[in-house]
């Protein structure tokens, strides 16, 4: 569990080193001091890098065999549930200027229902696809007048 | 004393009590709705004040504006979905409430909570809008810097025992807020090569994300679990042992509200999170914030109120939009035909009266309404959890991709959403993150302009009396919590000692 908890200073590093790297390559500014828009990304690098490391550190002292959070998160079955709605919802973020609002959010608002509520309860499923769908699309493009794809 | 008067009778015409109720209603309902906050309501919502009497688009946007407020903190408090930055404080307390069953409670005191705050600002906006545009114009670069070092440090002063990480989320936040073009020196910086990231990304998509898709995921993994929480939804209104705690934090935050709302491009996110901070710092129980306490949701909820109308003085005033829905309000009095400035006040009187009496009926109207649908929006807690969910990352897509029309923001959400679960299970404060990103571009702007203009940091720092008196505010928001934190542990050692 320490090797989990230890992930996020270790990306939040490897994020800021990338971001260092990243502030190096821009290029100098035309007008003015042209590092000017380089000092305040370097403060900020600096910051998530020591409080990082910090971080980093302390885990070691840190309790984390108290945490039922993270023992919950990193069961086979959270983290596959997990796994599948994000995977729905990038699927939507894919599917939905390419088939329309409308059919997207059927087939991505459907999905999820059936995946969470099982196919024994098909009639809820549906109605709540149905209903939520359009009744959002009518808010949403009609009375709000919001351009949907 | 008749300009006021006048004020009133206007206010009270049946077309302009009927535009307020429109307003107030239409703006709960889009406040509600994730990621459509003020700003948005009232931009979605101007077509509507085409062909009006300007002082009648007038009250309906203003209904609009603090309707949208009201509503914002309906979600944060019922499904820990702020519509916005200034709702994020709402659940804190919120939030936990609705968990120990007290969602009707939390709704109706929030709402007493608004109408005092907006009460008290209105009175504030009578007496001191003309000394309080003068205040603001003192506020230049420097000031805004460290006024933003100030908002920031007391954030993460906020995350006690966690400082490093409360620290750490500030710097990630501040590190977001750089993605996009640099204003001073239009260089591109961290875009990827992603066209819609030019502009930057967009914070109501972040909070949308770490809050909305971060609790659903949070609760789907505990979705199959047995439940532990009583599903009891409690009574609707508020009690009186409720009220007699809330009152004090309530008067306390809505000047607080009042004057940050004042400053142009503070905000209802500065103001609602000062006064929660300011609540907790003043609490004898600072460890019983967060846990659903109820002097920890009026505070905030006071404060955004009042910064609402705080905000409208140097709208009006200056023609400097104090907020991003003010900014919305702004352009759209202008094409009515408003010209607000210096002189609105002496040309038009009976515009400016009349808001001020619409207001005061307005947010009557909006505590009456808000109180009413508590029991309608109390149902949602009726909702299994496996359809509430799903429609609620519905809500999220929908509401992030009305504000850019992108499907990029669809997948910023869903990067805020992993890694705002992530933070939350490992004990991450994210409301610094949160703030950071939300003044993390003003405050890179007004460093920039400070530094042409003062050279060094110590030249910020020493540039008026005002920043002297917040820089001296910011260290002490930073040392102070930590020598307490010192001074208690030595009295822990010091105790098993002395009784040896």
């Amino acid at each position: 569990m320490r090797a989990v908890r230890l992930s996020l200073p270790i990306l939040f590093i490897t994020i800021s080193l990338i971001y260092l790297i990243m502030i190096f390559q821009l290029p100098p500014a035309l007008l003015g001091d042209p590092y000017a828009p380089r000092y305040f990304p370097m403060i900020v690098a600096a910051g998530i890098l020591v409080f990082a490391v910090i971080d980093l550190i302390n885990v070691r002292t840190e309790n984390v065999e108290d945490n039922e959070d993270l023992a919950a998160l990193i069961k086979k079955d959270s983290l596959k549930v997990i796994g599948v709605i994000l995977a729905f919802c990038v699927g939507y973020a894919l599917i939905f200027e390419w088939v329309g609002f409308l059919a997207a959010t059927l087939l991505f608002l459907g999905a999820l229902m059936f995946y969470l509520n099982g196919y024994r309860r098909w009639v809820l499923n549906l109605t709540v696809t149905l209903i939520f769908s359009f009744s959002s699309w009518y808010i949403f493009s009609q009375l709000l007048e919001i351009s949907l794809p | 004393m008749s300009i006021i008067l006048d004020g009133l009778i206007t206010a009270l015409q049946p077309i302009n009590l009927l535009l307020l109720l429109l307003g107030a209603l239409l703006g709960t309902i889009v406040g509600i709705l994730p990621g459509l906050g003020p700003a948005t309501g009232i931009a979605v919502l101007i077509p509507l004040t085409f062909g009006m009497e300007p002082v009648s688009a007038l009250i309906l946007m203003a209904a609009i504006y603090y309707g949208a407020l009201f509503g914002g903190s309906r979600s944060s408090i019922l499904i820990n979905t702020p519509g916005d930055g200034s709702s994020v404080a709402a659940t804190f307390d919120g939030y936990p409430m609705t968990k120990n069953g007290q969602a009707g409670q939390a709704m109706s005191i929030a709402a007493i909570a608004s109408l005092f705050g907006g009460i008290m600002a209105i009175f504030g906006f009578i007496f001191l809008a003309i000394p309080l545009a003068d205040f603001a114009l003192n506020f230049g670069p420097a000031e805004f810097v460290l006024l933003f070092l100030f908002a920031l440090s007391i954030v993460v002063t906020l995350s006690v025992g966690n400082t490093i990480k409360g620290f750490l989320s500030m710097f990630v936040g501040l590190g977001i807020a750089t993605i996009g073009v640099d204003l001073q020196s239009e260089v591109q910086r961290f875009t990827l090569g992603i066209p819609e990231l030019i502009e930057g990304i967009d914070f109501i998509v972040v909070i949308i994300g770490i809050y909305a898709i971060g609790e659903v995921l949070y609760n789907l993994f505990n979705i199959s679990q047995p439940k532990t929480t009583d599903h009891n939804i409690g009574r609707k209104l508020f009690t009186k042992e409720q009220w007699k705690r809330s009152l004090g934090p309530i008067v306390r935050s809505g000047p607080i509200g009042f004057i940050l709302g004042a400053l142009p491009g503070s905000g209802g996110t500065i103001s609602s999170l000062f006064a929660y901070s300011a609540q907790r710092s003043l609490s004898k129980k600072p460890e019983e914030y967060g846990k659903g306490k109820v002097e920890g949701l009026v505070a905030p909820e006071s404060a955004n109120s009042a910064s609402a109308v705080g905000a409208l003085i140097p709208t009006l005033t200056m023609a400097i939009p104090g907020s991003g829905a003010t900014a919305v309000m702004l352009g759209a009095l202008i094409m009515i035909g408003v010209t607000p400035g210096p002189l609105l006040f002496e040309d038009s009187p009976d515009l400016v009266w009349t808001l001020i009496n619409s207001m005061f009926i307005g947010n009557i109207i909006l505590v009456t309404l808000n109180i009413a649908l508590v029991g309608v929006l109390m149902k949602v807690l009726h909702t299994p959890p496996k359809v509430l969910y799903p429609v609620i990352l519905l809500l999220s897509f929908i509401g992030v991709y009305t504000l850019g029309y992108s499907t990029i923001d669809f997948y910023i959400l869903l990067i805020a959403g992993a890694v705002g679960l992530l933070m939350r299970v490992m004990n991450y404060p994210v409301v610094p993150l949160i703030l950071a990103l939300i003044v993390g571009g003003d405050l890179e702007q007004e460093f920039q302009r400070s530094m042409v203009i003062y050279d060094n940091a110590f030249g910020i720092l020493f540039a008026s009396p005002i920043t002297i008196v917040l820089g001296i505010l910011t260290l002490l928001s930073i040392v102070l919590p930590l020598i307490s934190k010192w001074l208690k542990r030595r009295n822990r050692k010091k105790q098993p000692s002395q009784s040896m």
